[in-house]
């Protein structure tokens, strides 16, 4: 079921906004429109997100989806199109709602963490709170928590600058989920940290994830990130979505050749699963050459990323089962098949001619 | 090129706003002086070394222990130069413009922040505040605000405004933009996103302001001298204008003490105050280490004590103070500390009189106060009544321009000096030079120039449309404009290097006493001729201050004698001068007592002194004024008057019976008629002094087409058919009913209603303030017709009769008892306009305790030598 549902958003910056947005529909193109000094951030974009589901926009700088995130909390009001959240229209919101609703139920998180300079640890993780006008004992001990959650028991009392930079987003993460907002908008919100902080991190909101299950629209200009704290992805260029999928759907079966030339450099031994190159063991599961399955072959999970499948492969000739979460055999995965999907340059898949086009319906 | 000029405008709207807007002046005039004289009142009531112990605990406070010694150490620098007074009415100035200039800037910055438009709309306006030279509306601000605290105030706000307004509005749009909308996305409110996001993050940049406003303020102020407002500008001012280099350099001092005292403060609260200031003192702070002791500082609480503690020790010194000044009252105590506000212009002839005024004046019970101005604000302030008097005007040449503009407002207290000169000038030592005609041919000897004063003097104008025409000089020598001081300078250089040089010069001037100069002859008068020099007053000074208007216009100096003070006061300098001018009158006895004689100092004493008098009269207004005036004289030839308030029965009575010896108000031979048939045989007639009386209806003068009694028919409902009688006992009210409205036909058309003589000037009074038609019963003397546009309604028929004479009347043996005052009392006569300023004059000093007498003899007074005539003695 879905939390968060936009459909067909449009935001245009200038003048003759609702103009410009008639003749996108009609079909002119974003260049056109730009010569005019009009900028279309986002061009019909229409998703939805399950709850507890992690819904990655992936796009580079430019592709419009900041703006597509800042629409989802009101901070931008869309050109036209409705955000459905929880079934409410945010665009017909009042300021003051939305407001309500910013500071209860959506929090965000930014790229450059935002933290108040001014404020200790303590009151940047506070800082919802206190807007919401919790009361100072209750203010104090969600903050901590949060903090703890977050990783940081015992920074309370430092100040901002004098945290490092992935401590800095902890604040900033910490400051997000102290409100107990259902919804945690994050803004490449791991981009500007190092690479092996930027991991940490992600492991963290992996974690977090688990036991907390937010409803979590995740912005990143970098496929390794989308795929890796991904439950499905958005692809973006110039505005528009160009696929929705899950990481295997964007990396097996590119829309376009954008996305396709993107995915070259993902490593695909770790985003891949045995589940999504296995194929119809032949003639039962019985290996080929009639030696006893279990006993030979270890059989590897639907989940198992091909970075796992190498070792098995390195010491036996045959085909490894590939079971479903309760051991059943639901295929096999040949050292062939393994070398062929490492190796593959991805086709492009048109998207299923739907009518709207976005690929919504393709995952749907 | 069709010329333009948008000055003319800006003069016209001036005119405008003057008439139209003064309430708004006024207003702004009271909250800024308020505010000042607030601050003001505060400053200056602690004593020196007190304050400057609470300004060294705040910089120790702020900054650590040396800035509060260091603090100390400069205003007791400033204490000792004294000038602390001055500095004290600066900083207030300061202050009081910061607090209103800040009280609108950050509103206005944030505004500017928050909105394009306002941004948009404001900074021209800003530019316009910061680049447009203060001189320009610094003056202008003297013609709405008269010279003082305002102008320099509201020019000091303009001035210091733009810093405040920009640096707040960079600093909220500096902030990250990115906190602002993480405000945002938290659900923050607009106001709620500026009291915790944008202002606290802009702090910095907002004090940074604050503190340039500061510093600009504090500029200004000094600039403010100019235009009168007082501290340290204005002792920087005459120090320059009266090349007193020693005075100029430590009022400098001064400034630059104040200044760097605020700037470190204002620069060390924003540490304080803002969070990130706070945050970065404690980082340092952290890593002094060791060192920490240096910049020990007393928390707020301790410094708030500390301050607290000078404070009431300051307040019960002053009060301690209060207690033990009493003012000495001598019998030379003619003014009674009566305020009188002197303005004078930086010209030594100026400075000279002023304080000898100051010192004669001080000497005589007055508190005079001394303002230097320039002749512009001086003229203005004058002429609006802030200045009471000046004593420095050239008439008819070189402040024609002033004259012209506000002769009308002003009031000529005779000419003290004349005629002047003006000259062109060499040192005695440039040999061959005698005339201005020598000049010619010259010109290499003087480099081609004549050193000028201010291009606005008239003498400037004269030089070079006249002078240099007349003798043929134009070519060869250029006149340069500079100003007195600098031409001064220039001719203590020449002389000093013996160097030839040719300067505009005037008499007197003291520099013919202290160098050897020769006056260039005009044997062609192109110069003109001499001006005299007057005492100035605002218009009606005489008549509020009628002992000082007289001595101002009894006053005269010899050319040996003005030079000789000029002298004096330029040796002595440095803000000695009244002490230069008590010096010089002690050098000349009773030099004191010709310029200020004390009025009635030279009381001549009657025949009969000491013999007690009793007077009586009934409340008319003319028996009261001449009662209290005769009252006055006898006072002053020593007898002993008693004056008691009688109605016209018990007062004829009583003076039959010798209780009362005199009264002067009998109207003979009609009002009083019954009386003086009861009673004649045992009264003394001493003799008319005023007729004829006349009585009368009368009309406003507005009323059109109504200029007698026979007017009136016919227009009985304009008047609402009523005429305003008096009382109904009173025989004019008798002849009213009984003839006058007969005689003219108006019985049944008029309606007398009878009220009271004061319920009938009221209601002239309400009248004439609306502009309605209104019927009075008035009678002649009477101050209505001095005081309203009244005019009396003719009588063609001679309905009301014949006029009554005033009488003095006496009792029997009178003429024997008191035979020199009779001889005064027979002879005294009144003129109508005499008796009617007299009269105006008591009604408007007020009834009761004494107040008639004073009336009484303040109108003496004014009139030098009506005693004299009136009480003779030899």
């Amino acid at each position: 079921m879905s939390r968060l549902r936009a459909e067909h958003l449009y935001k245009v910056f200038g003048r003759r906004a609702d103009e410009a947005v008639a003749r996108l529909r009609a079909g002119a193109d974003r260049e056109e429109l730009r010569g005019e000094g009009t900028v279309a951030a986002v061009i019909d974009a229409s998703f939805e997100v399950a709850e507890g589901q992690v819904f990655v926009v992936m796009g580079l700088s430019g592709s419009g989806k900041s703006t597509l995130l800042r629409m989802l909390n009101g901070l931008l009001v869309p050109t036209s199109g409705r955000v459905l959240f929880d079934s409410e229209d945010l665009t017909a919101l009042g300021p003051r709602e939305l407001r309500g609703l910013r500071s209860h139920r959506i929090s965000m998180v930014f790229q450059h963490f935002a933290l108040f300079p001014h404020r200790s640890v303590l009151e940047n993780a506070a800082y919802g709170l206190r807007v919401q006008g919790v009361p100072g004992e209750e203010l104090e001990q969600r903050a901590t928590e949060a903090l703890r959650l977050a990783g940081l028991q015992g920074w309370e009392h430092a100040w901002p600058d004098e945290l490092s930079g992935g401590m800095q987003q902890r604040v900033g993460l910490a400051r997000a989920l102290a409100t107990d907002a259902d919804l945690l908008l994050m803004d490449e919100s791991f981009s500007a940290l190092d690479p092996l902080i930027r991991r940490d991190m992600q492991d963290q909101l992996l974690q977090l994830q688990q036991s907390l299950h937010k409803t979590i629209v995740f912005i990143t200009h970098d496929l390794n990130e989308a795929m890796r704290v991904g439950d499905r992805i958005a692809m973006m260029r110039d505005g528009r979505i160009v696929q929705i999928g899950t990481a295997e759907d964007i990396l097996l079966r590119p829309a376009t050749e954008y996305v396709a030339s993107f995915t070259q450099d993902v490593d695909r031994s770790r985003v891949l699963t045995a589940g999504a190159i296995m194929r119809e063991a032949d003639g039962g599961a019985a290996p080929p050459d009639g030696s006893p399955p279990s006993a030979v072959v270890p059989a590897v999970t639907v989940e198992t990323p091909l970075a796992q499948l190498f070792t098995p492969f390195s010491t036996s000739e045959h085909p490894l089962t590939v079971t479903d979460g309760s051991g059943t055999p639901v295929g096999v995965v040949d050292r062939e098949r393994l070398l062929a999907a490492l190796a593959e340059e991805p086709r492009v898949e048109p998207p299923p001619a739907e009518e709207d086009g976005n690929g919504v319906s393709a995952d749907a | 090129m069709p010329e333009f000029h948008p000055g003319n405008w800006a003069e016209s709207a001036v005119d405008w706003l003057q008439t139209h807007l003064s309430w708004l002046f006024d207003a702004i005039n009271t909250v800024l002086t308020g505010l000042y004289d607030g601050i003001n009142m505060i400053l200056s009531s602690v004593e020196p070394l007190l304050l400057a112990g609470i300004f060294a605990v705040i910089a120790f406070w702020l900054r650590g222990l040396l800035a509060g010694v260091v603090a100390f150490g400069g205003f007791v620098l400033i204490d000792s130069f004294g000038l602390w007074d001055d500095a004290m009415s600066t900083l207030s100035l300061v202050l009081a413009a910061a607090v209103i200039t800040i009280f609108f800037a950050v509103p206005i910055g944030i505004l500017a922040a928050r909105k394009k438009a306002v941004s948009a709309a404001v900074r021209p306006v800003l530019d316009v505040m910061q680049t447009m030279p203060a001189f320009v509306y610094l003056i202008p601000g003297v013609i709405f605000f008269s010279v003082g605290t305002t102008p320099g105030l509201l020019a000091t706000i303009i001035f210091a405004m733009p810093p405040g307004v920009r640096m707040t509005e960079l600093g909220i749009r500096q902030v990250d933009s990115e906190l602002v909308e993480a405000a945002d996305a938290f659900g923050t409110g607009p106001r709620q996103t500026l009291t915790r996001v944008q202002f606290p993050l802009a702090l910095p940049t907002v004090m940074a302001g604050i503190n340039q406003v500061i510093m600009l303020a504090l500029s200004m102020v000094v600039i403010a001298g100019l235009a009168g407002a007082p501290g340290l500008g204005e002792r920087i001012y005459a120090a320059v204008t009266q090349v007193q280099i020693g005075l100029g350099v430590e009022a400098g001092i001064a400034v630059v003490i104040l200044a760097i005292y605020l700037d470190r403060m204002t620069g060390a609260l924003s540490m304080r105050v803002s969070p990130l200031g706070r945050r970065a003192a404690a980082r340092t702070a952290a890593m002094m280490g060791r060192m920490r002791f240096v910049r020990y500082r007393p928390s707020t609480v301790a410094a708030l004590a500390g301050v607290l503690a000078l404070a009431l020790a300051a307040g019960g010194l002053s009060l301690a103070e209060s207690g033990s000044s009493a003012p000495s009252a001598g019998g030379t105590d003619v003014g009674k500390g009566k305020q009188l506000k002197m303005g004078y212009i930086p010209w030594d002839e100026a400075i000279a009189t002023s304080y000898l005024w100051k010192e004669a004046l001080e000497q005589r019970g007055y508190r005079p106060q001394l303002k230097q101005l320039d002749p512009g604000p001086l003229y203005t302030s004058l002429a609006q009544g802030e200045t009471d008097f000046q004593t420095d005007a050239w008439l008819p040449t070189t402040h024609q321009q002033y004259w012209d503009k506000y002769g009308s407002e002003l009031e000529k207290l005779g000419s003290w000096y004349g005629p002047t000169s003006l000259e062109l000038t060499v040192p005695s030592y440039v040999k061959g030079v005698r005339s201005l005609a020598d000049l010619k041919g010259r010109g290499k000897e003087f480099d081609g120039k004549i050193i000028g004063i201010e291009s606005s003097a008239g003498e400037m104008k004269i030089l070079k449309d006249k002078v240099l025409k007349a003798y043929g000089l134009e070519g060869e020598y250029k006149v340069v404009s500079s100003g007195t001081s600098s031409m001064l300078a220039e001719l203590k250089r020449s002389i000093q290097q013996k160097q030839p040089v040719v300067v505009t010069l005037w008499s007197p001037h003291w520099a013919y006493d202290k160098y050897e100069l020769t006056k260039l002859k005009d044997p062609k008068g192109a110069f003109g001729k001499g001006e005299k020099l007057y005492n100035v007053a605002r218009k009606g000074f005489a008549q509020d201050d009628p002992v000082v208007a007289r001595w101002l216009k009894n006053f005269h100096l010899t050319e040996q004698q003005l030079t000789s003070l000029e002298t004096a006061i330029q040796d002595a300098s440095k803000g000695r001068e009244q002490q230069a001018a008590a010096k010089w009158l002690n050098a000349r006895p009773g030099f004191l007592d010709k310029m200020v004689p004390v009025p009635g100092g030279e009381k001549k004493r009657g025949k009969d002194a000491g013999k007690s008098v009793s007077m009586a009269y009934f409340p008319w207004d003319e028996a009261v004024a001449t009662t209290y005036l005769w009252e006055n004289i006898l006072e002053d030839r020593g007898y002993k008057p008693k004056v008691e308030q009688l109605d016209p029965g018990p007062l004829f009575t009583a003076m039959a019976q010798g209780r009362i010896d005199f009264q002067t108000d009998a109207w003979l031979p009609t009002t009083h008629e019954q009386y003086w048939r009861k009673y004649r045989d045992r009264l003394t007639d001493v003799g008319s002094w005023y007729g004829p009386t006349s009585l009368e209806l009368s009309v406003p003068s507005y009323v059109k087409g109504v200029d007698s009694l026979a007017d009136l028919k016919g227009r009985g409902k304009e008047f609402d058919g009523k005429i305003i009688g008096i009382e109904s006992s009173a025989g004019e009210m008798k002849i009213l009913k009984d003839k006058v409205l007969k005689a003219y036909g108006l019985e049944g058309e008029y309606q007398v209603v009878s009220s009271s003589t004061s319920s009938m000037l009221s209601a002239v009074d309400r009248a004439v303030a609306r502009k309605k038609p209104v019927l009075a019963t008035t009678w002649t003397p009477h101050w209505v017709y001095s005081t309203y546009p009244m005019k009396k309604l003719k009588d063609p028929k001679g309905a009301w009769g014949k006029g009554d004479h005033i009488h003095v009347t006496a009792r029997k043996g009178f003429k024997e008892d008191f035979p020199e005052l009779y001889g005064w009392l027979k002879d005294f006569t009144m003129s109508e306009q005499d008796l009617g300023s007299l009269e105006a004059a008591v009604q408007k000093g007020g009834k009761g305790k004494g107040k008639e007498k004073k009336s009484a003899r303040k109108w003496l007074d004014a009139h030098p030598g009506l005693e004299d005539e009136l009480a003779p003695v030899e």
